[in-house]
């Protein structure tokens, strides 16, 4: 991963952007996450008992065009996050989330900021992780920056022109899926 | 129309009752029966009481994770020749040859596609 290359023993503070379809995790009181979200969605997790927190940034598409989001890949990006944090040593009972984002800013695209919050408050309803705080919806992007170690969160209200496009997360490659036998 | 006997019996192990969800959605459509399990603990004691043909099982899980599941099972005579494939977030070749060891019968990284897994059932159970 890439914080592994950074050596953190040189900074104060070390700001690393969350890009779309990325999820980074760490323990180190130093590290800032920051993202930029318009429809999409960024997931906040932390677990202060163990002092490690993560952040995940995705869009989900719908299959089709008259359906629901595809929330078979949702549950995945989710899943992966949770993973690297319980890999960090992360309690999974002592998860509490933070959610931001899900803005609906562009008319051709008015419902998908919406029904990517409503599938990312489900899953975490589902999860049994409660939400500590959120800030979803509305037509303005926004700005999150997250303090894994502390678990601390601050989302601004920016221009518009500031958050990336609304395309969908990629998918992970084609042969994701495909089975190997032993 | 089939009866649920007649059904391949899965039992699904994961944690997480989102992919649980997902799971028995996507191989109830294709015509298997699903049972589910939310760790290796709870699948290990739904395996004393019941029957199933294929065990489809996560690794990250608290209590007892999927390696330890299918250690254990293939300690026992009565699985010791059971489908056991693992799906999972996991992609490192280390955690595959790690299953590989345990005596995993397939590995599926996930996001999985529901034909392709469905197909992989039906290959390791005919």
């Amino acid at each position: 991963m890439l914080m592994e290359t950074i050596d953190f023993s040189k900074h104060k503070r070390v700001r690393l952007m969350v890009m779309q379809g990325q999820a980074r995790v760490s323990g180190d009181p130093r590290l800032e996450l920051t993202t930029v979200l318009g429809s999409c969605i960024a997931c906040c997790l932390y677990d202060a008992s163990n002092n490690i927190g993560g952040m995940n940034h995705f869009l989900l598409a719908s299959p089709s065009n008259d359906s629901g989001l595809d929330e078979h890949y949702g549950v995945y990006l989710m899943e992966v996050l949770i993973n690297e944090m319980l890999a960090y040593g992360a309690d999974r009972r002592m998860l509490r989330a933070h959610l931001y984002g899900g803005a609906n800013m562009s008319s051709g695209m008015s419902w998908i900021g919406t029904a990517n919050a409503e599938f990312a408050t489900s899953f975490l309803k589902a999860e049994g992780i409660p939400l500590v705080s959120q800030s979803v919806g509305g037509p303005s992007a926004r700005r999150v920056d997250f303090r894994p170690y502390h678990g601390q969160a601050r989302c601004r209200i920016v221009d518009n022109s500031q958050a990336p496009k609304d395309l969908p997360t990629p998918k992970p490659r084609e042969d994701h899926g495909d089975i190997e036998l032993f | 129309m089939t009866c649920a006997q007649e059904k391949t019996r899965i039992l699904t192990v994961d944690d997480s009752p989102s992919m649980r969800a997902l799971l028995k959605h996507a191989l109830t459509a294709e015509g298997f029966h699903v049972d589910q399990a939310d760790d290796g603990v709870s699948a290990l004691d739904w395996l004393k009481e019941n029957e199933c043909d294929v065990v489809i099982t996560d690794i990250n899980m608290p209590r007892m994770d999927g390696f330890g599941l299918i250690e254990h099972l293939r300690k026992g005579a009565i699985h010791e020749n059971r489908p056991i494939l693992v799906l999972t977030t996991e992609a490192s070749e280390e955690k595959k040859a790690q299953a590989r060891r345990a005596g995993a019968t397939g590995w599926i990284v996930k996001p999985f596609d529901a034909v392709k897994l469905a197909a992989a059932v039906r290959r390791v159970t005919h």
